[in-house]
């Protein structure tokens, strides 16, 4: 039955970024490709492996891949991680709709139906959300944690970022530019982009219940994760909004700290040189205006940019005759156009 | 093309309808071509339908709809990216401008103005909970932009295209739109025009945040007064600290000379010298960075001014 892969393109590409635990790739390809088969759609796979992982190559090579499920293996150059694996693999995908993969079990193949039907409906982007739970009440209770520090700071309603599950559009995906711990973030920026995006639960494997225990170097990297994303989502326009309140903020205090000591010197004679809290104030009002003065650097920096900024994303351009042109100006599209003229 | 009217809408539905025939009817008036832009921003009642029925009626119209609520900076921006006439007019969704004013702004913007602003003299609005706060904030932003307008926040205006294709908007820069274009050089003026009460849903676009505001309008002063020379600016920042530095210099020699024998000698006053010392270079420092970062970005001090001049005006 080749007829359907006709135009060059499947129904569904699967990309399985391989950068942590690779035990059961054979059967995790198994039991997904005879999901989609029984779903009756083509798909092709795509491994995209990390290369201090270059040892899954071999058990890749060794699957037997079902007619319509052929497999693609990508072995990065260097260690660049999970990020990095997901972009290369939206870049070769083929299919209109992409499915990602963490590379074991977290959730059950049978709720793919389900993701795709919702795509189906509407949505951009459709997140997996592992539940119910059936992991140690410690894995619950990081997830918890990390989720509800990301809901408070980002405003959004997302409860398992960290599920590898994915069913997405492919303009979605190419209009992503994800780095560092950014994959993590996959629904939140695609929501920042005006994207529709849901969450459905899947029932989780118990594969994935092996308790996680992480050094601090991890916990600091995922703080570190929350603040760039939230200063991401709103901040890279207004920098001056962010470093200027905190700057003021550090600056205020600071001199309230100092008005209250001189006050005490001027009406209760406490000698002023004696105390060591004047040099806090004078600590925190310096560093609140080298806070300001980066805040001002980095409005700057968006203004003298400011010509190519376009902040955003048009849907639909309705005219007469009515034909709905749909995604038809993207930013570089338009700025192309612009150069022309 | 000659003239593009620019409308942003947010959740419109009511109003929409009645909004194009006015406006269709005002510009019908003035003898010119022209196109009526609908910017949809992300709204999540029955705008977009309203929309597609108007365009497929009437060719002179077109929309666009944006993924999501992008804010009205956006939207503008948005709509002088798409405009084909030669002058833009932008005007509220809510039919509180009057579209009988084009011609106003028209006739004034051909007297060689870049951008001809609109004047709610006569605002019909809550006084304390908007004319009030508003007053106050066109008060502030022209004391400190030097950009004397009385009315900033009115969406009412009248720019040449080409100006305003050049603009730099970002942000929530639509409510210092003039000052920011007087940046580039731009020429403006102010006539007043008419303003009606609210005849449908309520107000959205409204000054919610004022630290917002505040920061916003630094950095609008900021750039105001960077367009020469950033370095001094910072310099000049810097100054406050060069003083702190040095008065409490004076006080470490002071009580190094009066500290009495045998007694310790407190570090107070070296360790505030110190830290304004830091605070002094640091400024120094941050403004020849900036004068490096804009040195590299493309912005140069009266660029509209400049193309206008010689492209000469029809």
């Amino acid at each position: 039955m080749r007829t359907r892969w006709s135009r060059g393109e499947p129904d569904v590409s699967v990309v399985i970024p391989v950068v942590e635990r690779h035990g059961d790739l054979a059967q995790l390809y198994g039991e997904f490709a005879a999901e989609l088969a029984r779903l009756g759609l083509t798909a092709e796979f795509i491994f995209v492996v990390d290369e201090h992982l270059r040892g899954a190559v071999p058990a890749l090579r060794e699957i037997q891949p079902l007619p319509e499920q052929p497999i693609d293996v990508v072995l990065l150059g260097g260690p660049f991680g999970e990020s990095a694996a997901l972009t290369t693999g939206f870049h070769r995908a083929r299919a209109e709709r992409i499915v990602t993969l963490a590379s074991y079990f977290q959730v059950e193949p049978s709720g793919l139906g389900a993701a795709l039907q919702a795509l189906d409906e509407g949505a951009d982007l459709v997140a997996g959300r592992r539940h119910p739970r059936i992991d140690s009440w410690f894995n619950r209770l990081q997830t918890r944690l990390f989720h509800g520090i990301v809901r408070q700071l980002t405003r959004t309603p997302f409860h398992d970022l960290s599920c590898g599950f994915k069913v997405m559009r492919r303009r979605v995906a190419r209009e992503l530019s994800l780095y560092g711990g950014l994959h993590r973030f996959i629904p939140l920026l695609a929501l920042h982009r005006g994207f529709a995006v849901r969450e459905i639960p899947l029932p989780q494997r118990r594969e994935d219940c092996a308790t996680r225990y992480f050094g601090t170097p991890t916990y600091v990297g995922r703080l570190l994760d929350i603040l760039n994303v939230f200063f991401l989502t709103k901040f890279t326009r207004t920098p001056l909004r962010f470093f200027g309140l905190l700057g003021a903020g550090l600056f205020s205090l600071g001199f309230g700290i100092d008005l209250v000591a001189v006050l005490e010197k001027v009406f209760f004679a406490t000698g002023l040189s004696d105390r060591a809290v004047l040099l806090l104030g004078v600590l925190l009002m310096v560093l609140g205006v080298q806070t300001l003065s980066l805040g001002l650097i980095g409005e700057i920096i968006i203004f003298t940019h400011a010509r190519h900024v376009r902040d955003y994303r048009i849907a639909e351009v309705i005219k007469n005759p009515p034909r709905p042109e749909l995604e038809l100006v993207e930013r570089k599209d338009y700025e192309r156009v612009r150069n022309l003229r | 093309m000659d003239v593009t009217i620019v409308v942003p809408l947010y959740n419109e539905e009511e109003s929409v309808e009645m909004l194009y025939r006015e406006v269709s009817a005002a510009a019908g008036s003035l003898r010119r071509s022209w196109e009526l832009l609908l910017i949809d921003d992300g709204s999540t009642d029955g705008t977009a339908g309203k929309l597609r029925e108007i365009c497929a009626l009437d060719p002179r119209v077109r929309a666009l709809r944006f993924r999501r609520n992008y804010g009205q900076t956006a939207a503008l921006q948005a709509g002088f990216d798409h405009a084909e006439g030669q002058v833009v007019i932008t005007l509220d969704g809510d039919l509180q401008n009057d579209p009988g004013d084009f011609g106003l702004l028209l006739d004034t913007l051909d007297q060689g103005y870049d951008v001809v602003s609109g004047w709610r003299r006569d605002r019909k609005d809550r006084l304390l909970s908007r004319r009030v706060p508003s007053i106050a904030a066109n008060w502030l932003i022209g004391a400190l932009t030097g950009v004397r307008i009385h009315d900033n926040g009115c969406t009412l205006k009248a720019y040449r295209a080409e100006v305003v294709k050049r603009a730099r908007l970002y942000a929530e820069m639509h409510r210092f739109l003039t000052p920011m274009m007087s940046l580039s050089g731009s020429r403006w003026h102010e006539v007043a025009v008419h303003h009606r009460p609210r005849r449908f849903g309520r107000s959205k676009y409204g000054i919610s945040r004022i630290w917002k505001v505040f920061l916003d309008l630094l950095a609008v002063k900021m750039l105001l007064g960077f367009t020469l020379r950033p370095a001094k600016w910072f310099a000049a920042l810097s100054v406050p600290f060069l003083i702190g530095t040095l008065l409490a210099f004076a006080a470490s020699v002071y009580v190094d000379l009066t500290v009495a024998p045998g007694h310790r000698y407190p570090l107070v006053f070296p360790a505030i010298t110190l830290l304004f010392a830091f605070a002094f270079t640091h400024l120094l420092i941050v403004g020849l960075f900036s004068e490096l970062v804009v040195r590299t970005g493309d912005f140069r001090p009266g660029e509209t001014a400049i193309s206008s001049l010689s492209e000469g005006r029809s």
